[in-house]
């Protein structure tokens, strides 16, 4: 191996050097002032994303464990949005009196996540794949319980920290039966290998299990209002996005690689997953009245509207999921984003809360209410796209029945998406939330997010590019 | 004919399980007395609860240790290779120390390892 080899980790190596220089950073700015250790943080974040971009080699490195291409650089980089997004939304948050002390550990953890997802996304080896599931975990719970004095937040991080366990355990069994089953942890010598039988199927399941609690599908989905509740607003928005967002794309990748051949096993799974997901997440999300609650339910519905893509088992379907993560960042960090806002500034979570809140604050509420409109599917924004194009995806399959119910559950889902945007145009407050104006930083956050609800949208290129990408992995599995 | 070799796993799993502890409570002489139930046994009686505070620093000082400890561990399997690999293997392992140095003096810095 020589050093030219590493340039296909540029990501992942670029992110460790970024976790460096963040450190040093760190140890060398006063504790009363880190403002320069955020802007070097973002600074670094950007220069990393931007170069994201850059054409990228593909190949394999310590012999599989590592795999790159085209798919693989484009679903880091959507993750690297989100997490650019994320750290702009919360210098405000991060800059309080009392609150820069500790800063560094904000970033540092964050990049860390970062890594680990980038590592998940990337590996061909099960041992791999399982390390880097668990480096994007860890420091989330830490995340989660970053607010010393609110118990809540530790409660968060300790809600996900032992479900994190658990899931691990159940993933790990599932990848042990696999093994007995294939006798080699490769995806490659795995996917060569493993035929459909119950040791087989059961160790699927099982894996599926443990993915599911990432993604928080239905039966698995238990810890995610409590844990979007009570982790700091910029931690839940990271969580929402990016979390989920790395978790689909590994699971995408891994059942249409190394599980290909139980197709017919996973397929009527995913369908039930799907039903009663989206119709749970919704049901359960009509009666929140914490927005936070309320967007975590909402997250639930869009995971399963997400597998609809994962059900298509080729080209288009995976194209689909890509998109549909990448009009999920703009959308929800957008609606996230305001919701910080306001609770940075009052700190105030209720939806009760925001009514009469156009009044006050036009500007934010018209953000929130691009952000609904998108979250729900209405047709000039990206979100509307988004769905279609998975719709059409599980049609292609011929699931008509489940495009149906999926159908059926956008608009109930339309109806609390539109609760939100009634109570801050429509319902009047006595008192409601005084003017402020958002730090620069969450300005710009949330002009990119609009901007990519919108161009995403209006551009056709974007998912021609991404179904050309797809069809090209596919084509390279043959 | 795989089926009924998944329920064989289950039960022999099950089975090992259950064997093993009725086997170990069959066996094992039995001795009931006071000190049986004590938090810690040494011969002198225990004085207080075992739920007491102590200082975060002995945690933090024992946690920063293994971290520590176990990092190095990395260097066995770096030291088997190293002839084979060269070079490579070398600033590999500079980089490697560097990333360690840089915490411990993160650490330092941010006063964990001072004790007062």
């Amino acid at each position: 191996m020589s050093f030219s080899d590493f340039l296909l980790m540029r990501n992942e190596l670029l992110l460790v050097a970024a976790a460096v220089i963040i450190l040093i950073a760190d140890m060398s700015f006063s504790d009363e002032n880190k403002r320069g250790l955020y802007n070097i943080s973002l600074l670094t974040m950007i220069i990393i994303t931007v170069l994201g971009f850059l054409p990228a080699p593909s190949g394999k490195l310590f012999g599989g464990m590592y795999i790159t291409g085209d798919i693989y650089i484009l679903m880091k980089n959507i993750l690297n949005i989100a997490t650019v997004i994320v750290l702009l939304q919360s210098r405000g948050w991060l800059e309080k009196p009392g609150q820069q002390k500790r800063m560094g550990e904000f970033i540092l953890l964050l990049v860390s996540v970062l890594i680990g997802m980038s590592y998940m996304i990337s590996s061909g080896h099960f041992i791999m794949f399982y390390l880097g599931m668990e480096l994007a975990t860890i420091p989330l719970a830490a995340l989660a319980a970053y607010e010393l004095n609110k118990s809540k937040s530790a409660e968060a991080g300790i809600k996900l920290i032992l479900l994190a366990a658990f899931s691990s355990g159940i993933l790990l069994f599932g990848t042990s039966l696999i093994y007995a089953a294939a006798g080699t942890l490769y995806f490659e010598g795995v996917m060569a290998i493993l035929d459909s039988t119950a040791f087989t199927t059961l160790g699927l399941i099982l894996f599926f299990a443990g993915l599911g609690f990432k993604i928080s599908l239905v039966p698995f989905h238990l810890w995610t209002a409590d844990v979007y509740e009570g982790a700091p607003t910029n931690v839940t928005s990271f969580l929402s996005v990016a979390s989920k967002g790395a978790a689909v794309f590994i699971l995408v990748i891994i059942l249409n690689t190394v599980f290909k051949s139980l197709n017919d096993v996973w397929d009527p799974m995913v369908y039930a997953l799907i039903i009663i997901t989206i119709t749970i997440g919704n049901l359960f999300a009509l009666r929140q009245r914490n927005i936070k609650r309320f967007l975590a339910f909402s997250s639930i519905a869009q995971a399963g509207f997400i597998m609809l893509g994962v059900i298509n088992d080729g080209g288009l379907g995976m194209a689909t999921v890509i998109y549909f993560v990448l009009v999920y960042v703009f959308s929800n960090l957008a609606a996230f984003g305001v919701a910080a806002a306001i609770e940075n500034e009052t700190g105030k979570e209720s939806i009760d809360d925001y009514n009469g809140f156009y009044r006050t604050n036009p500007r934010l509420s018209l953000v929130m209410m691009l952000a609904m409109f998108s979250l729900a599917g209405i047709p000039p924004f990206a979100g509307f796209f988004g769905k279609f194009f998975l719709f059409t995806a599980a049609a292609e399959k011929g699931y008509y029945i489940l495009t149906l119910i999926a159908v059926l559950n956008t608009i109930i889902s339309l109806y609390y998406y539109l609760l939100v945007i009634k109570a801050m145009f429509i319902d009047k407050n006595g008192a409601p939330i005084g003017y402020f104006k958002s730090d620069t930083a969450m300005q710009v956050s949330l002009v990119i997010c609009i901007l990519g609800i919108i161009v995403t949208g209006f551009t056709s290129g974007v998912f021609d590019y991404m179904v050309n990408l797809s069809q090209q992995f596919f084509l390279t599995l043959q | 004919m795989d089926k009924e070799a998944l329920i064989l796993f289950f039960l022999s799993a099950i089975a090992i399980v259950g064997i093993g502890m009725l086997l170990s409570w069959l066996v094992a002489p039995k001795s009931k007395n006071i000190q049986k139930k004590e938090a810690y046994e040494c011969g002198i009686p225990t004085v207080g609860s075992s739920y007491m505070q102590f200082r975060v620093g002995y945690y933090l000082f024992a946690i920063i240790f293994l971290i520590f400890d176990v990092e190095t561990v990395f260097i066995f399997p770096w030291a088997v290779v190293m002839k084979s690999m060269g070079m490579t293997a070398f600033i590999e392992i500079i980089i490697f120390f560097g990333i360690l140095g840089l915490g411990l003096l993160y650490a330092w810095k941010k006063n964990a390892l001072r004790w007062d």
